[in-house]
């Protein structure tokens, strides 16, 4: 059982850096929606150095709208970016949605 | 006629090998000496690499336009139906190189969400697929700014969306490798295969274009300014 389901409200931890971790920096600390599941992949903090027997987790693709991303957002409020991120980087989101 | 026309400027050498190509020759090196692979298996591979175009995902999007049920299972399973038109994901070559990346995911545009696709932190691509990535997908530029002005960067590829249509962007940060299925263009009833597949160019299939019943990327664009 995975630990978010889709529709769930998510926030993306403002972890260390220091590491290979294929979470972006302008996701940290943004909230968007889980839209999809993945498949269980070993996470990249294992993989980047050669640990294919390493730490297997489930990732989600999280859909931020892009007004959340960047607050100075000068398309459209429709406008939204999907990626993917595994559970270790998730936390449900505190805020209300708006 | 001056002197300075008349020849090419001479082909400069930047001199700077990056850490990456001291690496990959390192190791191709090694991997030759230890009899991984010869030499010669090499260029093969290379040559096979660079050749692969976005003949396949074209002929993959036509198909889908043609056949609800082959277009059903080709959003279901990416990865398993490109077999059908033989493409296989994880063993390419059939010769023993298997990819990890091996999660294919095709994204329909429709009327209300138009997607396009980008990765900001290297260049994953489907190439598999797609074939060599575009140069211009490589550079930081496109990167950095697809994902935060993707409107204004669509515009600079000559792609103005509307406002009531939702611009999607994918950062294809992980193991799955995205290709944008476009919409159908109308004046194409009763094309074969063939002559849609011709009309969907790697572009449309990145998502910085769409495509239109009188282009294809095989004939030079004589239309330019008409």
């Amino acid at each position: 059982m995975t630990r978010f389901q889709i529709g769930d409200r998510v926030t993306v931890k403002d972890a260390t850096s220091m590491f290979h971790t294929r979470t972006q920096a302008y996701t940290r600390g943004r909230t968007g929606v889980v839209v999809e599941h993945r498949p269980e992949w070993v996470i990249p903090e294992d993989e980047a150095w050669g640990r294919e027997d390493g730490r297997k987790e489930p990732f989600y693709v999280v859909r931020f709208l892009q007004r959340d991303l960047w607050p100075k957002y000068t398309g459209f409020d429709a406008d939204t970016l999907e990626t993917e991120c595994s559970e270790r980087w998730l936390e449900p989101a505190e805020e209300e949605p708006k | 006629m001056s002197q300075t026309h008349d020849h090419h400027a001479p082909i400069q050498e930047s001199g700077e090998i990056s850490e990456f190509e001291i690496l990959e020759t390192a190791v191709r090196e090694l991997a030759i000496e230890k009899g991984l692979f010869s030499a010669e298996d090499h260029r093969r591979f290379s040559e096979w690499a660079e050749s692969v175009g976005p003949a396949g995902g074209s002929r993959l999007v036509a198909k889908a336009w043609t056949d609800p049920e082959f277009k059903a299972r080709l959003l279901a399973d990416g990865t398993e139906t490109c077999k059908e038109v033989g493409i296989d994901w994880r063993d390419p070559t059939g010769s023993g190189t298997p990819s990890d990346y091996t999660y294919f995911y095709v994204l329909e545009n429709t009327p209300t969400v138009h997607n396009v696709i980008v990765c900001t932190l290297c260049s994953c691509y489907p190439r598999p697929v797609l074939g060599m990535s575009p140069d211009w997908y490589r550079t930081p530029n496109y990167r950095r700014r697809l994902v935060r002005w993707p409107r204004e960067v669509l515009a600079e590829f000559g792609l103005h969306m509307p406002p009531e249509v939702e611009v999607r962007v994918h950062d294809s940060n992980q193991k799955s490798r995205f290709m944008v299925m476009p919409m159908r263009p109308e004046g194409t009833e009763g094309w074969t295969e063939e002559q849609l597949a011709a009309i969907v160019t790697r572009d449309t299939m990145i998502g910085v274009a769409l495509p239109q019943v009188d282009w294809t990327a095989s004939e030079p664009p004589s239309k330019v300014g008409a």
